[in-house]
């Protein structure tokens, strides 16, 4: 009690909610499993929810939160264990079932119909007569104090609009459980203060709410329950006011990882930081991000941690060419880069590894090869006019065997390779235009730890050769695994620096939440 | 032998070896039914009056591997046809600068509609139905500027134009049929043998990945329309040729005609995959069947578009099935096992 | 913002204000033109274009289309002309031809949303299908000799100068309007075409709605179909040839999207009514009925071209707005920093 008081120092909230507490259950999961493919990703999931309260649910990307909530509303289903509402084991086996379970969920990104006005989004999908939902949509309007203009279409709506109309949503349909998936991600301040209110109003009226974050602080000022999931399972679980903030940060931290943090010494080597560095980054400012300097040194890998929506991903792509400069400059090896098309970019000597896979990296329905040197038909050696076969198979097939990814032949769709061998197409893809600097976005997300392993193997052998490589992660092991050097991004700037005995997990994942508190260990600028 | 094979299943694994067989079966059984179905001379007038569909589907195949539609390419054909006929008869053009002239504009208004798609981000679907009444209504006006009447058409073309349709190479092969196998060859090494070609793929698959490539996706959408412009140009050139008169309104009913041969052929109505050998097999496969139905069944030629729509849906239908159920990747392996080529894994 | 949120929520009036402005820049060119008679004959011509572009606009709200329209129109109006020339009663007539509507969009919905094949390519070739299957009924020859009171009820007028037809076609849409606005499962169809996903996640029946649209859209082109009968008088097996791209047309015009979830059938009655009336307009204004189809290819071509621009600057800025929120202001830097500093302290 008095560590959380002293954390946070809302005594008189935190008093308030412990008489709320009756032990009334409202949703139980147990020993949920789930995977997809070879991929497991949930390992025996276990939670309760009871009235009135505000479970925060916190882990790392990957950690298996949104599977885990897609499972409740019924749009995955889960392989093995149970789901039971008031005490009733139920099936939930699509979306409809679980409102009919009185369960709502608050997707991540908000599923509304941008072309209907914000009345017809929230009354959709009712039976009742017009007037009668009329009332009661003014009513829970009133009893939350929220005024929208319920006329306007959605899609005029700022993105934290949407979002609380996808909790009016929720609430006309009197919902028992309330989830709320990263609601704040995109807020700014003030809206973020007015969600949080209006969770208590809501907490107060005895509806179980899952409140997914990755805000440590949110955790403290709403949460009454905590549980942290960590590659599929519940690592910590119970009353926020029993922990403390490092606690918390600890419980992310995978078991294994000392929280002193030694590092694997042996992966770095020396690099020379009297030489010019190969990348240089002022005042970059962008959409999602504002006023980053950085450089990068030849041969060096620099981690950049930090969570989703840190704008880390709007950096990169910024500099590789997909979105407007708003500022400052980028300079690789001398030239001038800043807003280049990514096809200059490319030629001199910046490749990118995109975080979105799918929709960004792969071409799934198209063989290896044809992956392999996609980014390679801009320049003449893959041929002037015609296409060079010859080449082609030459360079894929010095990555697949380089990278040693599994193939049935350079023919093989990589729609049909696991997650491993279809980023290691990927990063071969970013590889076969001979970059200097290479950005990595998530290249480990999804995929299996044997494969990681590979990958990891492959930046070495990368990095070996000369290639400077900036890692975009949110896998602060993976950041200490590999990094010379460490940036932390937070709310769009990049609030720290670590040199290599300071990368460990704990400042990282301190600095990403925007807790870090710099003390002896740390370096202060 | 394997290089045949190879060249056969460029693009697609087996579905070229289906198209084949059903070639096969077509003159297997239309030739046991009336032996006249295979005298050369007259399948090579079936083949002379599909000629302009079998050209322009071979590019619009490539702007369906896009993922787009082209359904204005029927409008130009007329359009090509009266600038001909006008310019000569009644601006004084030579033959060739009015054929030039026509090119011209189709480049142009390819080049309109791809622009729209590609950069402004219109549904190809909608610029193209926009452009089939903009383009056959200019092709209408253009008429209206002749002394002819536009419903006679403009006739008496010089033997050296018509020349284009009407000359047998070794007094056998039509030259036009000639031409076709040039636009086939130009086709086939564009998509399957250059950087174009393969940029043109990628796009199709995904164009985001496509702009993290480097490739100007844009610029590569937009060139498709333009050559499937071309294409329906050339095809308005030799048809007018070939009737001798110049109309505004031919080609006006080719669309589904090309739409058919396109998909047949097996390229994916979503983009990312296409065969110019598919496409021109699916050609000759519906050609000979609207050909040899009346001829051996006495099918009135009214009626065929029931066995070339039943063709387009089951062909349609069945992908999509196969693609939710995974059963077309069985049946490839099986086939391509049959036929020899090893069991390769295609997802 | 409110500008586009206007624009958007304007679309019907929009176009209802381009046609009276259409209407008054005739008058001005050419005062004769502005008598009752001559406005209710715009009207009056677009009755059939309306009833196929309201059903065709329920295939568009879902994100679909259908290409079939025009040979249902055919194939009912083929069916229904013959049984009332062969003396069957006129109730009897018009069931079969709705029930034929009705099985022909069943059989889209079936390959649409059941087997989930792409939607212009199944249509399309279920439109070569129907359209063998109207020379098949018809034997090629024109369906003629209808009863004289069916073809003469075409011009009895109820209210002014407008006909019984039209003006029962404005009770009809605006009925079908009301429904779609006022019914909780008259918006499915927007919803569904807006977000499917977000629509199966509220639990709204998807594919029934689907099914139902591609039914309504058959049964549409059938009445439709039964109209053109009465009021051409005659039906050839060619009848209600480009018939779908005028409706998809008319749906455009009228402020309905082809990606799904935007626009009323106000909407598309009206923009039925512009198809309809351009070429009597041009006649007023001098010019021959040749610029019918070029102007229509252009004021479509505006219309989507303008519509997208606009559309895409929004979601531009949205996004950047929203990624712009996420940045913390430096002064927000500062206060964190000096929390940290407190909590340090306490700590």
């Amino acid at each position: 009690m008095e560590a959380a008081d002293s954390q946070n120092g809302t005594v008189g909230r935190d008093e308030a909610r412990v008489s709320y507490q009756v032990p009334n259950t409202l949703l139980s999961v147990q020993n949920i499993y789930k995977s997809f493919g070879s991929n497991e990703v949930l390992k025996g999931i276990s939670l309760d929810l009871c009235e009135s309260q505000v479970l925060a649910l916190i882990g790392g990307n990957g950690a298996g939160k949104s599977t885990l909530m897609k499972i409740i509303m019924g749009i995955y289903s889960a392989d093995s264990g149970e789901i039971t509402i008031a005490g009733k084991k139920v099936d939930i086996s699509n979306p409809k079932a679980a409102l009919e379970h009185s369960i709502y969920m608050v997707p991540q990104e908000p599923m509304l119909f941008p072309n209907m006005t914000v009345r017809e989004n929230v009354v959709i999908g009712f039976d009742e007569g017009a007037s009668e939902l009329e009332s009661r949509l003014k009513s829970v309007m009133a009893e939350i104090g929220w005024s929208l203009d319920l006329d306007c279409k959605a899609s005029t709506l700022s993105i934290a609009e949407q979002g609380m109309v996808e909790i009016l949503r929720g609430l006309m349909r009197n919902p028992k459980v309330l989830i709320l998936d990263e609601p704040t991600s995109a807020l700014t301040f003030d809206e973020v203060q007015s969600l949080l209110a209006c969770v208590e109003e809501l907490q107060k009226k005895g509806i179980g709410i899952i409140y997914i974050t990755h805000r440590l602080s949110e955790v403290f000022e709403i949460g009454t329950t905590v549980a942290i999931l960590r590659d599929g399972i519940v690592t910590t679980q119970g009353n926020v006011f029993e922990f403390t903030r490092d606690d918390l940060v600890r419980g992310l931290l995978p078991e294994d990882a000392s929280v002193d943090g030694a590092t694997t010494g042996d992966s770095a080597c020396e690099i020379d930081y009297s030489q010019e560095p190969v990348l240089r980054v002022r005042d970059f400012s962008g959409y999602g991000f504002s006023d980053v300097s950085f450089d990068i040194y030849p041969g060096e890998i620099v981690g950049l941690a930090g969570v989703v929506g840190a704008g880390r991903t709007e950096m990169a792509t910024t500099i590789f060419g997909r979105d407007k400069v708003l500022g400052g400059s980028v300079t690789l090896n001398g030239q001038d880069i800043t807003g280049r098309k990514t096809r200059q970019v490319i030629s001199m000597g910046l490749n990118y590894v995109p975080e979105d896979r799918f929709n960004d990296g792969l071409y799934r329905i198209r063989g290896v090869a044809e992956n392999t040197t996609s980014a390679l038909l801009s320049s003449s050696r893959m041929g002037r006019f015609f296409l060079n076969s010859k080449e082609e198979e030459r360079v894929s097939q010095s990555y697949v065997d380089r990278f040693r990814t599994k193939v049935t032949g350079l023919d093989q769709e990589v729609g049909g390779l696991s997650g491993g061998n279809q980023q290691k197409t990927v990063i071969g893809r970013a590889f076969s235009t001979s970059p200097k600097v290479v950005i990595l976005d998530e290249p480990t997300r999804g995929i299996d730890a044997a494969a990681r392993g590979d990958v990891y193997a492959v930046l070495q052998e990368l990095r070996d050769t000369g290639v400077s490589i900036l890692l975009i992660s949110s896998d602060m092991e993976e950041i200490v695994e590999l990094s010379d050097r460490a940036l932390v991004m937070y709310q769009g700037r990049i609030v720290q620096e670590f040199g290599k005995d300071q990368i460990v997990q704990e400042n990282l994942t301190a600095a990403a939440f925007g807790v870090y508190q710099a003390d002896a260990k740390a370096v202060t600028d | 032998m394997t290089r045949i094979k190879q060249l056969l299943t460029k693009g697609q694994a087996s579905w070229n070896l289906i198209l084949i067989g059903l070639l096969v079966l077509e003159f297997v059984v239309f030739g046991a039914a009336n032996p006249k179905f295979l005298r050369p001379a007259l399948l090579f007038t079936s083949i002379n009056d599909n000629l302009p569909v079998f050209m322009i589907a071979l590019f619009v195949t490539l702007v369906m591997v896009t993922g787009g539609i082209d359904i204005q390419v029927a409008s130009l054909v007329g359009l090509t046809s009266i600038t001909i006929g006008v310019a000569w008869q009644d601006f004084g053009f030579s033959i060739w600068a009015a054929v030039a002239l026509a090119v011209l504009i189709c480049i142009a208004c390819g080049a309109f509609s791809g622009f729209l798609i590609a950069y402004c981000g219109v549904q190809a679907m909608v610029v193209t139905l926009g452009g089939s009444f903009l383009y056959s209504g200019i092709a209408l006006l253009i008429s209206t500027l002749s002394s002819t009447e536009s419903y006679q058409g403009i006739g008496g073309f010089p033997e050296e134009f018509k020349f284009i349709a009407s000359y047998q190479v070794f007094g056998a092969i039509p030259f036009q049929l000639l031409i076709y196998v040039a636009m086939f060859a130009i086709a086939f090494i564009l998509l399957h043998k250059t950087k174009y070609g393969r940029k043109v793929i990628l796009t199709g698959v995904n164009a985001q990945a496509a702009e993290f490539s480097g490739i100007n996706s844009r610029l590569v959408i937009m060139s498709t329309y333009v050559l499937s412009a071309v294409a329906a140009a050339i095809a308005g050139i030799v048809l007018t040729a070939y009737l001798g008169t110049a109309k505004s309104d031919l080609g006006g009913s080719l669309t589904m005609d090309i739409i058919t041969a396109v998909v047949l052929g097996g390229t994916l109505s979503t983009g990312g995959k296409g065969s110019i050998i598919g496409t021109a097999l699916a050609s000759f496969a519906i050609a000979f069947l609207k050909f040899g139905l009346p001829l051996c069944f006495k099918v009135g030629t009214q009626y065929l578009n029931i066995p070339v729509g039943i063709l387009l849906v089951a062909v349609i239908v069945g992908r999509s099935a196969a693609s939710s159920t995974g059963y077309l990747s069985m049946l490839r392996t099986l086939v391509s096992s049959k036929v020899g080529n090893g069991p390769k894994v295609k997802a | 913002m409110g500008r586009i949120k206007n624009l958007l929520h304007a679309r019907s009036m929009s176009s209802f204000a381009f046609l009276v402005i259409l209407f008054l820049v005739v008058g001005l060119i050419n005062p004769a033109f502005l008598t009752p008679s001559n406005i209710s004959a715009c009207f009056n011509t677009s009755v059939v274009y309306t009833l196929v572009a309201v059903g065709m606009a329920f295939t568009l709200f879902i994100g679909e289309i259908d290409v079939s329209v025009g040979a249902n129109l055919g194939l009912v109006a083929a069916v229904v002309g013959s049984m009332l020339r062969d003396g069957q009663s006129m109730g009897l007539a018009i069931i079969v031809g709705v029930v034929i509507g009705a099985m022909i969009g069943l059989i889209n919905a079936w390959g649409v949303a059941v087997m989930k094949a792409p939607s212009l390519i199944f249509t399309l070739g279920v439109n070569g299908v129907l359209r063998g299957i109207v020379y098949v009924y018809t034997n090629g020859a024109w369906v003629e000799n209808l009863p004289k009171g069916f073809k003469d009820f075409s011009s009895v007028t109820a209210v002014g100068d407008l006909t019984v037809y039209y003006c029962a076609t404005i009770v009809l849409v605006a009925v079908i309007q009301l429904l779609l606005v006022r019914t909780k499962r008259g918006r499915y169809f927007h919803a569904v075409g807006d977000n499917a996903q977000g629509a199966t996640l509220v639990g709204l029946p998807t594919r029934t709605t689907k099914i139902l649209a591609y039914v309504i859209c058959g049964v549409m082109a059938a009445i439709g179909g039964i109209i053109f009968c009465s009021r051409i008088g005659f039906v050839t097996p060619a009848s209600g040839n480009g018939y779908e791209m005028k409706a998809i047309a008319a749906c455009v015009l009228g402020g309905i999207s082809l990606l799904g979830g935007v626009g009323s059938v106000v909407g598309s009655a009206i923009g039925a009514v512009i198809m309809a009336s351009i070429s009597y307009l041009l006649v007023f204004m001098g010019f021959s009925s040749n610029y019918d189809n070029a102007i229509t290819g252009i004021i479509l071509i505006v219309i989507v071209v303008v519509d997208a621009l606009l559309q895409r600057r929004a979601i531009v800025k949205n996004r950047h707005a929203r990624l712009a929120a996420r940045v913390s202001s430096g002064t927000e830097v500062a206060a964190a920093a000096m929390e940290k500093a407190q909590e340090g302290g306490e700590a």
